[in-house]
């Protein structure tokens, strides 16, 4: 199984395991420990104020002291009644139950009071919990007496958390045999002000939905000692128009019950009443968020993390679970701010869950996809041996890391030994991909062009490389190559530095078989070229030049022998020999490093002139020598220079007139060390039209007749000896007629 | 006197005894190498003229086995088709007394063959005046005078055209007109003798129009040529 589709199974099942736990967290309130401590916790988060229009009559500690041991005489409460009554109260309301008929004195002068007025008096019921008879609970309504005198019954059932902890009431109380509700003592106490039932319960189609109670800070609600007002120690304004709530407060009454007020301490059940029917009346109820919509917030978060963890980097994504985790707190503590309670406990859960089984399973997948891989790169065989590193990592994915790391080593190590044995490559190349786009190109390739063509398209590159006139040709080679069939294996062309090259184009595929690209491989056979080019030239040379003299003196030998076919037949045979004699020198400078020595020039020259002196001396021709060299030494091989120059005097023998004279002038450079040398005939001169291709070889093949005619090697030979020793030869004609051949030559330093 | 020979080409060999006989010298012919040596060990010659690829034993190989195992050395005349500087030096330095390349003036041939005889034969009178064509040497006042007309000269560079007089048409080594003119080869700036020459040259006019060439054996030294008045 590829690691792709691995990944994503496992994902899917993190998730949907995920998903399961919240839900089944927020079904069975698993986390509602928690829920519930957080929610204490954020207590003070719209904490509200105590409503001052609610007074509690507290029967306190001081009032057991004052007036006895509870229960009192229902006189007392009658009087407490009258006392109320005549403070104008709002209403008064009874969290003390009466369900049993008392003294029957007493009971019709409470009754009495109740009813006197103005304000109305409400009564308390109460459940018995179990109930006889293997009902879940009795009723149990106040006595006969104050039942029909209460302007309303209502219930105030406490409500305790898992925890004991009373945090929740509801506004009414459907008994489980009736179809009745009974309303909240609180909620009867504002419909009696009001005379409609109130927003919170109106809200809620049922009534008996648990609200969340605000609480205020403890001790806020403000209070009476039930023996203060008895004796008459309150002033009427305190009661006028309140909402008087009479209950107990004393520590050994047993009406305390633990809050979430922040402070841990009780709150008497009288104080819960005061919360609620403020809670009532400013209609700010905390509500807790319905299922659907907590089980919308918890999973929410949880997939989009889930989403998150398939594109992000596993340092994002423990950023991220931490922000979401935040995000969720803050989320709850603003729907709380918002009168909504959103217990995050199971979102939370979810989110806690899904990061570290996500890691795990991922760190899983990773060990078995590296082991895998791993096998995989021993089996193939063509890197191997992979190095096995030293384990010194305890566990088995830091193994295997290690291992991971030394394939790759291996592989870096075979990838620079590829690029090292590319760069070595004896011949030039450059690898182009499907695109014609070069990406790689090696030392020698780049030296032989001079700048680095990696990145450029081909066809640019090939500008660069290929001269205009064969680039053609080199199009044609690398369009075929595309063809099936039997396409040329290389094509050769000549670069733009006037090298040739022969190049040759390999396909590269990959196991796949798919193109990666094309290797072009360069061969510099421009020595290969020339030393064709030169057999060419010898065979041109031995085909003609040689015969030629040699058919000469056959043709001379059949007819008679004179003085003067002789001398014509020991003409032709020196021709052959310098001709000879030019070709071994010429090739001998082709093979062989300069190697000069320190050399007279003048002399040189002269000694040159005098070797060629019976061939002038017959023909009454005379040298005319010109030193202004003053012992100017040149670094020579004497050998070839002095044939160069032989050749140069010869030359001008040969187109001299009969008793003219061959100026030869030997003088420094004025501008440079150098010294140059003027070789002047009179003959006539050197036409115009072949004094360009003067020293080409063979220039007098073809049509050239005349002057370079018979000349062969001679002036190609010049040339090349002179460039050798790093002097220039020019040829031109003398203003008052005949040939004029100077070269130039650097001055060798006196050693 | 005796000259022997040795070349296996035949029209060489008929070429170069005809010049010998000419001069009234004996001349005898081998064209094996291991004839040659066998011979030199047996009987005395007073010039070889001596080629360089031969069948048996090549010129050079002759050269050094003279060299080491010959007491009595005849003069040798190196005499091949090798026009090579570096083959000419080579010979010199390994004991040849002079080299002509082929194919050479038979002219030039013979006052080579000659000079090198009357090296042999120990011409050394040393008059107060000396002609050599054109060139009249007063060894006393050390001056050369052509047609009449005295050229002046430093010390050095008569003493320098007198040896080349005295032995023309013979190759003399740098080191030998060294010793012979400086009385040393130490010290002395490689270009001097060249400067010298150069001079002498000059001063002379030394050219085949008057009668006389000096030719640089690169490598080796100089050689006074003697021009054969024109054929």
């Amino acid at each position: 199984m590829n690691l792709r589709l691995r990944l994503a199974i496992e994902w899917l099942a993190i998730g949907l395991l995920a998903t399961g736990v919240v839900v089944a967290a927020l079904f069975w309130r698993g986390t509602s420990s928690f829920d519930n401590l957080i929610y204490d916790h954020l207590g003070d988060v719209g904490r509200p104020d105590a409503d001052r229009q609610i007074l509690l009559v507290t029967i306190d500690d001081p009032s057991l002291a004052a007036l006895g041991k509870w229960p009192w005489d229902r006189k007392l409460h009658a009087q407490l009644i009258e006392k109320l009554q005549a403070g104008q109260p709002r209403s008064i309301a009874f969290d003390i139950l009466l369900s049993e008929a008392g003294d029957a004195d007493s009971d019709t002068k409470l009754a009495a009071a109740m009813a006197a007025g103005p304000a109305p008096v409400f009564m308390p019921l109460h459940f018995n919990t179990p109930g006889s008879d293997g009902r879940a609970y009795d009723t149990v309504m106040p006595a006969r007496l104050f039942a029909t005198t209460a302007n309303g019954i209502g219930h105030v059932n406490i409500l305790f958390d898992d925890d004991g902890i009373v945090r929740r009431s509801a506004l009414c109380f459907r008994p489980e045999t009736l179809s009745e509700n009974w309303p909240h003592l609180m909620e009867l106490v504002y419909r009696g002000r009001t005379g409609g039932p109130s927003t919170a319960a109106l809200r809620d189609t049922e009534c008996s939905t648990e609200l969340l109670i605000p609480f205020a800070h403890a001790g806020e609600y403000a209070e009476i000692s039930y023996s203060d007002l008895l004796s008459g120690k309150t002033p009427d304004q305190m009661i006028k128009g309140k909402d008087i709530i009479i209950g107990a407060t004393a520590a050994g009454m047993g009406d305390n019950f633990p809050t979430p007020n922040g402070e841990g301490g009780l709150l008497s059940g009288v104080e819960i009443m005061a919360n609620m029917l403020g809670a009532i009346r400013h209609d700010n109820f905390i509500k807790p968020l319905p299922m659907a919509w907590v089980a919308s917030l918890s999973l929410l978060p949880l997939w989009l993390l889930l989403i998150g963890f398939l594109r992000w980097r596993p340092r994002v994504v423990l950023l991220m679970s931490l922000a979401t985790l935040g995000m969720i707190l803050i989320l709850s503590t603003g729907l709380l701010w918002r009168h909504v309670w959103f217990p995050p406990g199971a979102a939370l859960l979810g989110l806690l869950l899904v990061y570290p089984l996500w890691g795990w399973r991922r760190l899983q997948a990773m060990s078995d996809f590296m082991s895998a891989e791993l096998r995989a790169l021993e089996q193939e065989g063509e890197v191997s041996p992979i190095p096995v590193p030293q384990s010194q990592a305890t566990d088995l994915v830091g193994r295997q890391s290690e291992a991971l790391a030394g394939a790759i080593d291996h592989m870096r190590d075979l990838r620079r030994f590829v690029a090292d044995t590319l760069a070595d490559l004896p011949d030039p190349m450059f690898v182009t991909d499907p695109d014609g786009k070069v990406t790689l190109t090696n030392d020698l390739f780049n030296q032989r062009l001079g700048r680095d063509i990696t990145d450029m398209p081909r066809s640019t590159a090939l500008d660069l490389m290929v001269a205009d006139e064969q680039r053609a040709l080199v199009d044609r080679y690398l369009e075929q190559a595309h063809d099936a069939g039997n396409p040329p294996e290389f094509v050769r062309f000549v670069s733009r530095q006037d090298r040739t090259f022969v190049m040759r184009r390999s396909e590269v595929r990959g196991d796949t078989g798919v193109l990666h690209g094309h290797i072009h491989y360069l061969t510099d056979i421009s020595d290969l070229a020339r030393a064709e080019a030169e057999r060419e030239e010898i065979l041109q040379l031995l085909s003609h030049d040689m015969r030629a003299p040699q058919s000469t003196i056959i043709a001379l030998l059949n007819g008679e022998i004179d003085a003067d076919t002789k001398k014509r037949i020991e003409q032709n045979a020196r021709r052959t020999m310098q001709l000879a004699q030019d070709f071994v020198e010429m090739a001998r400078m082709g093979e062989t490093e300069f190697a000069g020595e320190d050399v007279l020039l003048a002399d040189l020259v002269r000694e040159a002139a005098d070797s060629l002196w019976p061939l002038a001396h017959e023909r009454g021709i005379k040298f005319a020598f010109y030193d202004r060299s003053d012992g100017g030494f040149v670094l020579a091989e004497p050998d070839s220079l002095q044939r160069a120059i032989c050749n140069l005097v010869d030359n001008a023998i040969k187109f001299s007139p009969d008793q003219g004279t061959i100026s030869i002038s030997i003088v420094r450079s004025e501008s440079e060390p150098a010294i140059i040398v003027t070789i002047a005939d009179q003959g006539r001169g050197i036409a115009e039209n072949i004094l360009p291709q003067l020293f080409t070889r063979f220039a007098s093949d073809g049509e050239q007749r005349g002057r370079a005619k018979g000349t062969g090697l001679g002036l190609t030979f010049v040339q090349a000896v002179i460039e050798r020793h790093k002097g220039s030869i020019i040829a031109d004609n003398n203003p008052d007629g005949g040939a004029r051949f100077t070269f130039e030559l650097p001055e060798a330093p006196e050693a | 006197m005796r000259v022997v020979i040795a070349d296996d080409e035949a029209d060489v060999v008929v070429f170069l005894k005809t010049i010998v006989e000419e001069l009234g010298h004996v001349a005898v012919s081998y064209s094996d190498g291991n004839m040659l040596t066998q011979a030199l060990v047996r009987e005395t010659f007073d010039l070889l003229i001596l080629d360089w690829n031969m069948p048996g034993k090549d010129g050079i190989a002759i050269l050094q086995w003279m060299q080491s195992s010959l007491p009595e050395r005849p003069a040798v005349i190196m005499m091949t088709n090798r026009s090579a500087k570096r083959d000419i030096s080579d010979a010199l330095n390994a004991g040849a007394d002079d080299y002509i390349t082929k194919p050479e003036d038979r002219a030039v041939v013979a006052a080579r063959i000659n000079a090198m005889l009357r090296r042999n034969a120990g011409s050394g009178a040393f008059d107060a005046e000396a002609v050599y064509g054109k060139y009249h040497l007063n060894r006393i006042e050390q001056t050369v005078s052509v047609n009449g007309k005295t050229i002046t000269m430093t010390s050095k560079e008569f003493e320098l055209a007198d040896l080349f007089f005295r032995n023309a048409d013979r190759t003399l080594s740098r080191n030998y007109i060294m010793e012979t003119i400086w009385r040393t080869t130490a010290a002395l700036a490689t270009r001097t003798l060249d400067m010298h020459i150069s001079r002498v040259r000059a001063k002379l006019d030394l050219q085949p129009e008057n009668g006389f060439r000096i030719f640089t054996v690169f490598g080796y030294g100089y050689r006074l040529e003697t021009i054969a008045p024109s054929k």
